[in-house]
C-alpha cells in the first residue's frame, strides 16, 4: 500500500513535471506580431472576380523599427522584417503585398532568386516600374513564400526579389533612407499554412550569412495562413 | 539447435529433433516464419508504389532481406516463447537444483557460425551485385537529361543546361529517359531525396555529386531535404512531376513558367 | 536516500586534520569556484578581444572561454587538483589523507565531495545517469507532444531544432555511462577482488568532470538551443548560434572524462584482478565493459578533435569546415563517424556482458558457449572501428567506398550473432527463476532481433538510398540503444540494485513499469519505421499530413514509455528509501561482489580473496544444489564475515591470507 503510495506519487510528480516544462517551453516562444490582410473590394482575375486583399510589410535594417520593441529587442542590429511575421492572407483572393525596403544589400548567392516568381503576370512593381526581375547583384532582400507537399493543401510558391539601397544613401528624419517601394500580387488558393524567409543571405557574421537573423523566427522568415 | 542430453534425466530413445523441447520450439518456429513471410511484402507497401526502377530494385530487395530473416528472428523469439512458458521457474526462490552444467556445445557452435557466415555472405554478393550495375549506369547508351540541383538554405533550384538552362524551382522530368543529376549547395549540406523514385545524394556545399535515375511512372512525387538543414528544414520540399516526354518539350520550350 | 551505504564504522580514527584543505572543499566551493572563475574569464575576454571587421567570432570565442573556465574553476573548487598540486609541493597525502579521501566515516556527505572511493563514484553515476535520462526524456516527450498532430504549433521550428539535439546529445551521454558509470565502477572492482580502481583520484576526477559539464549542456538551451541536432553536422554547426559553444564545450569535457574513466577500468581490469583469476575465469561483463571503455579510447578521441577544430572555427574563424575557404563539411562528417559507430558498440556492449553476466545466475546454468562471447566481443569491438563511412553513403565523400564499407558492416552481423548464441543457449533449457533482472533479458533479445535485422537494411547500398535521412533510422537505431542498450541496463539495475543500496527493488511495480515500457516502446517505433518506410525524414519539425498516423501512434506509443518509466522510477525511489532489506547474495549468484557484505566495507573485502576457477560453474559436480538464497529480507548486515557466511552459496571460491 504504501509502494503504491509512493510509486503514484511519482508517476504523478513527472506527469506534472512533463507538463509544466511543455507548458513553459510552449509560453517562452515569442509568438511574432500577426499581420492580416485587408480585403477592400474585387478583382478580375482569370479564375474570375475574387476579393482583392492588402498587405503592407517593411523590411528594416535593424530592429529599431521591426515588432521587437523600442530598444529592439535582444538582437537591435538584426535585420527584421516588420510590422510582424506571422501573415494571414484570404483564401481564393488576390492578395497584393507591398514592401518598403530599407536595407542594403550586394550579390545574392543563387541568381535564380532574383527573379520575380509565382505573381499575377511574373512581374513586380520597383518603385512605379515593372520589371520581371532585378539587378542580381544588387539585392537587398527576398520575399519568398512556400509550403510543404502535403494532401488537402494547394501549393504556393511566390519569390519577390527587393533591390538593395545603395550604400551612402542619405538617411531621411527617422534614421533610415529612402525605401524601394515593390508590390507585386498572388493568387492564393485553399486555406493552408505556409512559410516565407528570405533567401538574400543577410545573416551577416555567420557562416554562409545564413544564421542570426536568417535562422531566427520572427526576423527574416515568418509564418503564412491562408484561412477560409 | 539443439544440445546434448540433459544429464541425469531418464533416457528417451527418441532422435534429438523428436524430442521435447525440439519438436515443439521447431514448430512455434514454423508458425512464426510463416507469419513474418506473411509480413514481408508489407514494409515494401510502405514505402509506396515504385515510380522507378531503382526504387523497384530497393523494394524487391526490402522484401527479400525481410523473408530471408523471418526464419533468423522466428528462431530467437520461438526460443524466447518456449523459454518463457514451459521453462519458467515460479516463487521467490531459486530453482531447488541447478540446471545442466554443459558450458558448449561444438557442433551448435558451428552451425551457428556457419549459418550466420553464409547470411551475411548472402547480403554481401546481393549487395555488391546490386551496385555493380549501378556504377555503369552513368554512361548508358542514351545521353541522360543532365539537370543542376541547387539546394540552398531552404529552398531547391533546377537549371537544365540542355534546354537553355531554363530554371525553375520544381523539378519537371520526361517519363522514361535517364536523368543525371549534378547536385551542390550555396551553404550548408543538403540532401536531395526524391522519395518515390529511390534516390538521395547529399548537396555539399562547393562539392557536387551526381545521382541518376529513370523515372517511369507519370505522376506527381516529393522532394524533400534529408539532411537537418536549419530552420525551415521541414519545409525544404518540392514537388517533382513526371511527365509524358511531349508534355516535357512542350514545358522546356514555355517561358519561364508563372508559379500558379 | 543514501542512509542505506553508509560506511561500516570502523575502530582508529582518523585525526581530525586528516583531508587538509580537503576537509573544506565540496560541490558547493566548486560550483562558487566555478561562476567566479567564469565571471572573470568573460569580464576579461569580453572587454579586451577584438572584434574582426569579417565574422561575428568575438561572442562565440568569449562564450567558449567562459564556459571552459567554469569547468575548470569547477575542478578546482572541488578539489581535483589538490592531490598533484600537494605532490608537486613534495607534500604529498598521507595514508589519513587517502582516507578522508575516500570518505571513511563520512556518512552522505561524500557524496557531495571530491570522494575517490568506487561505491561511491559508482552511486554518483547512478544518480547522474537518471537524472539525464529524465531530462532527455522530458525532451523526448516534448518532441512527441510536437508531432502529435501535423503541423501543430506547439514549439516553432527553431525550438523543435533544438528540443531534437539536446534530446539527442543528452541521450547519448547517458547511454554511454549507464553501465559502465554506475556498475563498472561499483561493481567491477569488487568482481575482480579489488579493494579500489587502480586510479581512485583519476576516478574521481571522470565523474566530477562529467558533473562539471552537465550545466555547460544545459546552459545551452539559454544559449539558443542546440539547433543541429546531436550530428552537429558542419557548416551548419559553423553557422548554428552560441548553443553550439555550450554544446562543443560539453564534449569535450565529456569526452576528457570519459578517457579517463575507460583508461582507469581498463588498467584494473588488467593488473588489479585478485589472485587466481586468470583471463579464462574472469566474468563476462568485465570483458565487456573494458571492451567498451576501450573502444571509446580510441574513438571520442576524434570527437573532442572535431569539436576543438568546431571551436576553432567559431571563435577565430579557422575554416576547417568552411568550403568557402578551403574548409570541407566532409572532414567534419569523417571524424564525427569515426567516433560515432564505435560509440554506438561502446553502449551496446556493456548493456549485452550484463545480462550475460545475469542470466546464468536466474537459469543456474554456466554460461554458454564462453569463448563465443569473447569472440564476438571481441569481434565487434575490432569490426566497429572500420565501418564509419555507411553513415556517409549518400554523402558523396568516396562512392568507390561504398563496396567496402558494405563488406565490413554486414561482416558485423556475424559476431553480434554470437552474442545471441551465448544468451539463447544459456537459456537453452535451463529453469528460468523470471526475477525483474532476467526478463531484461527476454525484452533485450526481442528489441535487438528487430534493430539488428532493420540494420542490416540500412547497410545495404541502393537500399540505403531510400532511407537513410528518414525517420526509419530513428526508429532502428532508438532499437539498438534504447531497445537493447537501455532495457540491458535496467535488468542490470535490478540485478545489482540490493548490492548498491541494501535493498530489494520493489519487484511487482519495477516489473509492471518495466513492461509498460517495453510495450510503449515498441508501439512508438513500429510506428515511426512505418513513417519512415513512407517518407518522413528525420528532425523535421512539421512532417506533413501524409505521415499523420504514424506520428500518432509513436506518440500515444512514447506516452506510454513515459508511464512505463516513471512507474520504474517510481519502484527505484520507493525501494531506494523503504524496500526490504537485502541479503549480501539475495539472488545466490557467485561472482565475487556477492561474496561480500551489504553494505560493502570500505576496502570491500577484508581479506583478499583467491579465485580457483570461474563463477558460471552451476550444475557441475559436487553443486547439484542450488544455492540457497535466502528470501529478501534476511540482512546481510555489516561486519557478517563475508564469504562463509551463512547467506553465502557454496562455492570453490576460497579465500585466505594471499
Amino acid at each position: 500500500m504504501k509502494s503504491l503510495v509512493g510509486i503514484g506519487a511519482t508517476v504523478l510528480a513527472g506527469g506534472i513535471a512533463l507538463g509544466l516544462t511543455g507548458v513553459a517551453v510552449s509560453r517562452a516562444q515569442s509568438d511574432p506580431s500577426t499581420v492580416t490582410a485587408v480585403v477592400k473590394g474585387t478583382a478580375q482575375t482569370p479564375q474570375g472576380t475574387v476579393p482583392h486583399a492588402f498587405l503592407e510589410l517593411q523590411t528594416w535594417p535593424d530592429s529599431m523599427a521591426g515588432p521587437h520593441g523600442k530598444d529592439g529587442g535582444p538582437h537591435p542590429d538584426w535585420v527584421s522584417y516588420g510590422p510582424g511575421t506571422h501573415l494571414v492572407l484570404p483564401a481564393h483572393s488576390l492578395v497584393t503585398l507591398t514592401i518598403q525596403q530599407y536595407d542594403s544589400g550586394e550579390e545574392i548567392t543563387n541568381h535564380y532568386f532574383a527573379k520575380v516568381l509565382g505573381t499575377v503576370d511574373g512581374t513586380e512593381t520597383v518603385d512605379g516600374k515593372v520589371v520581371s526581375e532585378v539587378d542580381p547583384t544588387a539585392i537587398g532582400h527576398t520575399f519568398t513564400l512556400h509550403g510543404l507537399a502535403q494532401d488537402g493543401q494547394d501549393e504556393l510558391f511566390v519569390n519577390a526579389p527587393l533591390p538593395a539601397i545603395p550604400d551612402g544613401a542619405k538617411n531621411l528624419a527617422n534614421g533610415y533612407p529612402e525605401p524601394h517601394v515593390v508590390t507585386f500580387s498572388f493568387l492564393t488558393k485553399g486555406p493552408g499554412e505556409y512559410v516565407f524567409n528570405c533567401e538574400f543571405p543577410c545573416g551577416d557574421g555567420t557562416y554562409a550569412k545564413f544564421g542570426g537573423p536568417m535562422s531566427t523566427r520572427g526576423y527574416m522568415s515568418g509564418t503564412v495562413t491562408v484561412t477560409s | 539447435m539443439s544440445t546434448g542430453r540433459h544429464e541425469g534425466q531418464r533416457l528417451d530413445t527418441r532422435t534429438t529433433w523428436r524430442r521435447p523441447p525440439v519438436l515443439p520450439i521447431l514448430v512455434i518456429w514454423a508458425v512464426l516464419t510463416v507469419l513474418l513471410l506473411l509480413f514481408a511484402p508489407v514494409p515494401a507497401r510502405l514505402m509506396g508504389r515504385p515510380a522507378s526502377p531503382t526504387m523497384q530494385e530497393i523494394e524487391t530487395t526490402v522484401t527479400w532481406f525481410t523473408g530471408l530473416s523471418a526464419p533468423v528472428a522466428a528462431l530467437v523469439w520461438a526460443i524466447l516463447l518456449y523459454s518463457v512458458f514451459r521453462w519458467r521457474h515460479r516463487g521467490p526462490q531459486p530453482p531447488p537444483e541447478d540446471g545442466s552444467g554443459r558450458r558448449d556445445n561444438r557442433r551448435v557452435f558451428t552451425i551457428w557460425v556457419l549459418g550466420s557466415a553464409v547470411l551475411c555472405l548472402f547480403l554481401l554478393v546481393w549487395g555488391l551485385v546490386v551496385i555493380a550495375p549501378r556504377t555503369s549506369e552513368a554512361n548508358p547508351a542514351q545521353e541522360p537529361i543532365l539537370v543542376d540541383v541547387t539546394g540552398q538554405q531552404w529552398a531547391w533550384s533546377f537549371t537544365y543546361p540542355d534546354e537553355g538552362n531554363k530554371s525553375a524551382t520544381e523539378l519537371y522530368l520526361p517519363v522514361g529517359q535517364t536523368v543525371a543529376f549534378r547536385v551542390t549547395s550555396k551553404d550548408v549540406i543538403h540532401s536531395f531525396w526524391l522519395v518515390q523514385l529511390g534516390i538521395k545524394v547529399d548537396a555539399n556545399p562547393g562539392e557536387t555529386t551526381v545521382a541518376t535515375v529513370r523515372p517511369t511512372q507519370i505522376g506527381t512525387f516529393q522532394l524533400r531535404c534529408a539532411e537537418l538543414c536549419g530552420l525551415y528544414h521541414s519545409y525544404m520540399q518540392t514537388t517533382v512531376h513526371v511527365v509524358s516526354v511531349a508534355d516535357y518539350e512542350a514545358w522546356a520550350q514555355s517561358p519561364a513558367e508563372a508559379h500558379s | 536516500m543514501t542512509t542505506s551505504v553508509t560506511a561500516a564504522p570502523s575502530p582508529p580514527v582518523a585525526p581530525v586534520t586528516a583531508g587538509g584543505i580537503m576537509r573544506h572543499l565540496n560541490v558547493v566551493t566548486g560550483i562558487v569556484m566555478g561562476v567566479l572563475l567564469a565571471t572573470a574569464t568573460w569580464w576579461v575576454t569580453s572587454s579586451t578581444f577584438p572584434v574582426l571587421d569579417e565574422g561575428d567570432h568575438k561572442d562565440d570565442a568569449v562564450t567558449i572561454l567562459t564556459l571552459v573556465a567554469w569547468v575548470i574553476g569547477f575542478l578546482i573548487g572541488v578539489g581535483a587538483f589538490v592531490g598533484p598540486a600537494r605532490w608537486l609541493l613534495g607534500r604529498d597525502l598521507t595514508v589519513e589523507d587517502e582516507h578522508y579521501l575516500a570518505g571513511k566515516d563520512a556518512g552522505v556527505a561524500r557524496y557531495f565531495r571530491f570522494t575517490t572511493d568506487h561505491k561511491v563514484v559508482g552511486m554518483q553515476y547512478l544518480v547522474t545517469t537518471m537524472v539525464l535520462f529524465g531530462f532527455g526524456g522530458t525532451l523526448a516527450m516534448l518532441i512527441r507532444t510536437n508531432l502529435i498532430t501535423p503541423g501543430s504549433r506547439f514549439v516553432d521550428p527553431a525550438t523543435y531544432n533544438s528540443l531534437v539535439g539536446i534530446h539527442g546529445i543528452t541521450m547519448i551521454i547517458a547511454t554511454i555511462i549507464m553501465v559502465s558509470g554506475p556498475f563498472g565502477n561499483f561493481i567491477l572492482p569488487i568482481m575482480i577482488g579489488a579493494r579500489d580502481m587502480a586510479f581512485p583520484r583519476l576516478n574521481a576526477l571522470s565523474f566530477w568532470l562529467l558533473f562539471a559539464a552537465v550545466p555547460v549542456l544545459i546552459s545551452s538551451l539559454f544559449l539558443g538551443g542546440i539547433s543541429t541536432g546531436w550530428s552537429a553536422y558542419a557548416p551548419l554547426s559553423d553557422q548554428a548560434n552560441r548553443g553550439m559553444d555550450a554544446f562543443l564545450v560539453t564534449i569535450v569535457t565529456f569526452a576528457i572524462s570519459t578517457g579517463v574513466a575507460g583508461m582507469n577500468i581498463t588498467t584494473t581490469a588488467v593488473r588489479m584482478r585478485a589472485r587466481g583469476m586468470t583471463w579464462s575465469r574472469t566474468p563476462i561483463f568485465v570483458f565487456g565493459t573494458v571492451a567498451s571503455v576501450a573502444l571509446g579510447l580510441v574513438a571520442f578521441p576524434m570527437f573532442e578533435v572535431a569539436m576543438i577544430e568546431l571551436g576553432m572555427d567559431r571563435g577565430m574563424g579557422a575554416g576547417f569546415y568552411d568550403p568557402s575557404i578551403g574548409g570541407s563539411g566532409w572532414l567534419y562528417a569523417n571524424l564525427f563517424w569515426l567516433m560515432g559507430h564505435p560509440e554506438v558498440y561502446v553502449i551496446l556492449l556493456p548493456a549485452i556482458v550484463a545480462l550475460m553476466e545475469i542470466t546464468p545466475v536466474f537459469t543456474r546454468k554456466p554460461l554458454f558457449s564462453f569463448t563465443s562471447a569473447i569472440l564476438g566481443i571481441m569481434g565487434i569491438a575490432g569490426l566497429s572501428l572500420f565501418v564509419w563511412a555507411h553513415h556517409m553513403y549518400v554523402a558523396g565523400w568516396a562512392p568507390v567506398l561504398g563496396g567496402p564499407f558494405m563488406v565490413t558492416t554486414e561482416l558485423i552481423s556475424i559476431p553480434t550473432g554470437l552474442l545471441f548464441l551465448v544468451l539463447l543457449g544459456t537459456l537453452w533449457r535451463g529453469r528460468v527463476w523470471m526475477r525483474l533482472p532476467v526478463m531484461a533479458v527476454y525484452a533485450l533479445l526481442w528489441n535487438f532481433t528487430i534493430g539488428g535485422i532493420t540494420g542490416i537494411y540500412l547497410s545495404d547500398i541502393p537500399v540505403d538510398q531510400a532511407m537513410h535521412g528518414s525517420m526509419f533510422v530513428t526508429a532502428h537505431f532508438h532499437y539498438t540503444l534504447m531497445g537493447a542498450g537501455l532495457t540491458g541496463a535496467m535488468g542490470a539495475l535490478a540485478y545489482w540494485f540490493p548490492k548498491m543500496t541494501g535493498r530489494m527493488l520493489h519487484e511487482k511495480a519495477g516489473a509492471i513499469g518495466f513492461w509498460v515500457a517495453q510495450v510503449g516502446f515498441n508501439v512508438t517505433f513500429m510506428g515511426m519505421f512505418a513513417v519512415g518506410l513512407a517518407g518522413q525524414p528525420r528532425r523535421v519539425a512539421d512532417p506533413g499530413t501524409y505521415f499523420r498516423v504514424g506520428n500518432l501512434i509513436s506518440s500515444i506509443g512514447a506516452y506510454t514509455i513515459m508511464l512505463g518509466m516513471l512507474t520504474f522510477l517510481g519502484a527505484i525511489i520507493y525501494s531506494w528509501r523503504a524496500g526490504s532489506v537485502a541479503s549480501a547474495s539475495p539472488w545466490g549468484a557467485r561472482t565475487l561482489e556477492w561474496q561480500t557484505p551489504t553494505p560493502v566495507p570500505l576496502e570491500n573485502f577484508e581479506v583478499l580473496p583467491v579465485v580457483t576457477q570461474d563463477f558460471y560453474g552451476y550444475g557441475e559436480d559436487g553443486h547439484r544444489a542450488a544455492a540457497g538464497a535466502p528470501a529478501p529480507g534476511t540482512p546481510g548486515g555489516p561486519g557478517a564475515p563475508p564469504p562463509q557466511g551463512p547467506d553465502a552459496p557454496p562455492q570453490r571460491v576460497e579465500v585466505g591470507a594471499p
